[in-house]
């Protein structure tokens, strides 16, 4: 599918997520999403920062029964009340938080990010800012690989992260930031001698070599955010 | 086509003249070899042929450089780049896009060529850098060679006149360095392009006779020479007289790899004292790996690899670490103190020695260096060959009974490499052992005692100097033996 109807699609639905103010709808749309994932072939344990993700929306829902104290008393933990309103808060906070962190999810993981810069490029985004978004796309792996040589290079020469005071915390930091930042003034001095050389910035536009035809599955698939939207229009009139 | 009168430059805030008086004439079509020392100057001339020196840096320039008639300090830096191309040393570092196909037409775009025009010119410039099997791959997956091609092919697709190459093939295996430079060669005599190469490594580009260029220190001292230095270092190998006493290291049936992606398959061999190993292998072969897992950093699937007598996944790399050095492949990565003198005895004071025990030999080996006079300098204000001799330093100054090189000498010039392997034996001969992982075959039949060859993760040669390099040549690995085994 081309990236800009995932985007849109991603945009849509996130602002969707906004519109609804019902717990029940929330909740289900989150399901929905849960529900698509296994579809895509993407398995839910292997995403990175679940336990992160899974704690958080955990303490948004639980903030909200112990705190919230309208609404009709369910029951009692200790000094406090579990009331109807505070659960139902719990779960349209929770359950909204997590449908934006899933469709995030979803976009990332089934769009090439490259593909996008390139599409956003092409669809009139300043080419200086597409590839702002792919140069750092290139380097940031880079980056990641050489902080954990530093790493490795420092530890072989006797370095023990095992203090943990302060000034000691502060001591490894710089002796890791520096040949970082060495390191990256290097690669942005090598990139910008290579994107000059290759007339980079010459014009205030350029021709694209890439070509993204849209298909029919494309069609479809606006055609259905668009009767989507007309449906949440519908029900928001309908609802007054 | 190139014709440089009287240039000199110094960089803003340094005293030094990077060039002083440089006359040079490159006549169109020409195959020029650049070649001299280190921080001689050669890339800052190569930076002037193509412009990048008057836009990007900031200094002092006299004389003049013209290129296709053309005095390249009065234009902009794209009017240049239509007739000069530059090709650096890592092609990592001057990839603008993640696809090799964005790659090669990323001029060409910038330039508004329209869509059918990029497909000739894409089409044929991985033609003749026989890349087109790389056409549709992302850039991540190549091997250090078809980078170097794709680098290459990206600005070849714009049709220079001149193409300057900065020691393009400094992080290549001996393979992936003869078939560059070939391709280099081929794409001259196909196109008429007047080529400038810049490099250290004459072995191959000795058989294809180009003109060469030698500098000294900041200038030109012979513009057309007919012959090369002598190819051997005057460096004794270190005595060595058979494997005797425990060994060091035992390394036993390691299979390792990143990620669940296997790299080293079922590699075995020991190291006794008194070796100096060189292993070898072509770019991805697992050499890097098998150092570190010397060090307990990859993850095993199966084996055991012992240190002086210790399992190394049981032991801490730091504590490991003061009996097994370990110098890795680019000098920036491992500077870490703010002088010189601190970064040369960092290691021995996170080790707990005594200063009786390191500052003497610290300071002599300073001297020796040449680096006694930068003592308080920020280590990164030396030269690549000075960093490299400091790395080495700072290694030796709390003598480890092992020492493991990483690529140590990619970019040395003869004169540092000399230097560098000289304190390896004189290690080696004081007690020490080494295992230096190598690319020149230049070096190493010099000083090693033994060989070790990786191929795809197994370790096909294990073999004393004489009996290893006879097991390369019967194995076709005639591009890892000097002069390529001719």
């Amino acid at each position: 599918m081309h990236p800009l109807v995932k985007f849109a699609w991603l945009v849509s639905l996130t602002v969707l997520v906004f519109v609804f103010k019902r717990p029940s709808a929330n909740a289900a749309f989150t399901l929905l999403l849960l529900g698509v994932f296994p579809l895509l072939g993407l398995r839910l344990g292997k995403l990175r920062g679940l336990r992160v993700l899974g704690i958080t929306t955990l303490m948004i829902a639980l903030l909200q029964v112990i705190f919230v104290d309208s609404g009709g008393v369910i029951g009692q933990i200790g000094p406090l009340s579990v009331t109807k309103d505070g659960i139902e808060l719990g779960i349209y906070l929770a359950s909204r938080f997590l449908s934006v962190i899933l469709l995030s999810y979803l976009f990332v993981l089934t769009t090439s990010p490259n593909d996008l810069a390139y599409a956003l490029m092409r669809a009139g985004l300043p080419y200086r800012f597409g590839f702002t978004l792919v140069t750092a796309l290139r380097l940031i792996p880079l980056f990641e690989q050489e902080a954990l040589t530093v790493y490795r290079a420092q530890l072989v020469r006797g370095v023990s992260y095992d203090r943990r005071t302060l000034s000691s915390l502060i001591h490894y930091l710089k002796t890791l930031l520096l040949p970082m930042l060495i390191s990256a003034m290097s690669k942005v001095d090598a990139l910008s001698v290579s994107m000059e050389g290759r007339c980079f910035g010459r014009f205030p536009t350029r021709t694209y070599f890439r070509k993204r035809e849209t298909t029919w599955m494309d069609g479809v698939a606006m055609g259905g955010l668009v009767f989507v939207i007309l449906i949440v229009i519908v029900i928001k009139l309908w609802e007054g | 086509m190139i014709s440089i009168r009287d240039f000199g430059y110094r960089y803003r805030g340094r005293d030094a003249y990077a060039l002083q008086n440089v006359n040079l004439e490159i006549a169109k079509g020409e195959f020029t070899l650049l070649t001299g020392p280190s921080g001689c100057g050669k890339s800052t001339l190569a930076l002037a042929v193509a412009g990048v020196l008057f836009s990007q840096y900031d200094g002092d320039a006299s004389g003049s450089v013209e290129v296709a008639g053309m005095d390249v300090q009065g234009k902009s830096i794209y009017q240049i780049a239509d007739i000069v191309g530059l090709v650096q040393q890592n092609p990592e570092s001057q990839f603008c896009t993640l696809m090799v196909e964005d790659e090669i037409v990323f001029g060409l775009e910038n330039r508004k060529y329209p869509r059918e025009q990029i497909e000739e010119l894409l089409t044929w410039s991985l033609e003749v850098t026989g890349a087109g099997y790389l056409r549709h791959r992302a850039l991540n997956t190549l091997s250090g060679g078809e980078k170097q091609k794709v680098a290459l092919a990206s600005i070849l697709a714009s049709q220079p006149e001149v193409i300057l190459f900065d020691e393009p093939t400094s992080n290549l295996d001996p393979p992936s360095t003869e078939e560059i430079f070939q391709v280099i060669l081929d794409i001259q005599r196909e196109t008429g392009l007047t080529v400038l190469v810049i490099e250290h490594k004459l072995d191959f580009l000795s058989r294809i006779n180009p003109r060469i260029v030698e500098m000294g220190m900041g200038s030109i001292l012979d513009d057309d020479r007919d012959s090369y230095p002598a190819p051997r270092l005057e460096i004794n190998r270190p005595a060595f007289d058979g494997q005797t006493g425990a060994p060091l290291i035992e390394v036993e049936k390691l299979s390792a790899g990143y990620q669940g992606h296997p790299v080293l398959r079922e590699v075995s061999f020991r190291l006794h004292p008194g070796e100096l190993v060189s292993l070898m292998g072509d770019n991805g072969s697992g050499k890097s790996t098998l150092l570190l897992s010397l060090f307990g950093m990859v993850e095993w699937d199966q084996g055991a690899v012992r240190v002086l007598g210790r399992d190394v996944d049981e032991v801490p790399a730091s504590s490991l670490g003061k009996d097994m050095g370990l110098v890795f492949q680019n000098p920036d990565h491992q500077l870490f103190a703010s002088t010189v003198w601190e970064e040369a005895v960092f290691g021995a004071r996170n080790f707990g020695l005594e200063k009786e025990a390191y500052e003497g030999q610290t300071r002599a080996f300073l001297e020796r260096a040449g680096l006694a006079n930068y003592k308080e300098d920020h280590p990164y204000r030396l030269s690549y060959g000075e960093k490299r001799r400091l790395n080495l330093i700072s290694v030796l100054s709390y003598h480890p009974e092992i020492l493991l090189l990483d690529e140590m000498f990619i970019g040395q010039d003869r004169e540092n490499a000399a230097f560098l392997l000289g304190l390896l034996v004189e290690y080696v001969e004081s007690g020490g052992s080494v295992i230096m992982v190598n690319h020149n075959p230049a070096y190493y039949p010099q000083v090693a005692t033994r060989v070790l060859f990786l191929s795809e993760g197994k370790l096909i040669i294990d073999a004393p100097l004489e009996e290893g390099m006879k097991a390369l040549s019967r194995l076709g690995k005639k591009a890892y033996l000097p002069g390529g085994g001719s």
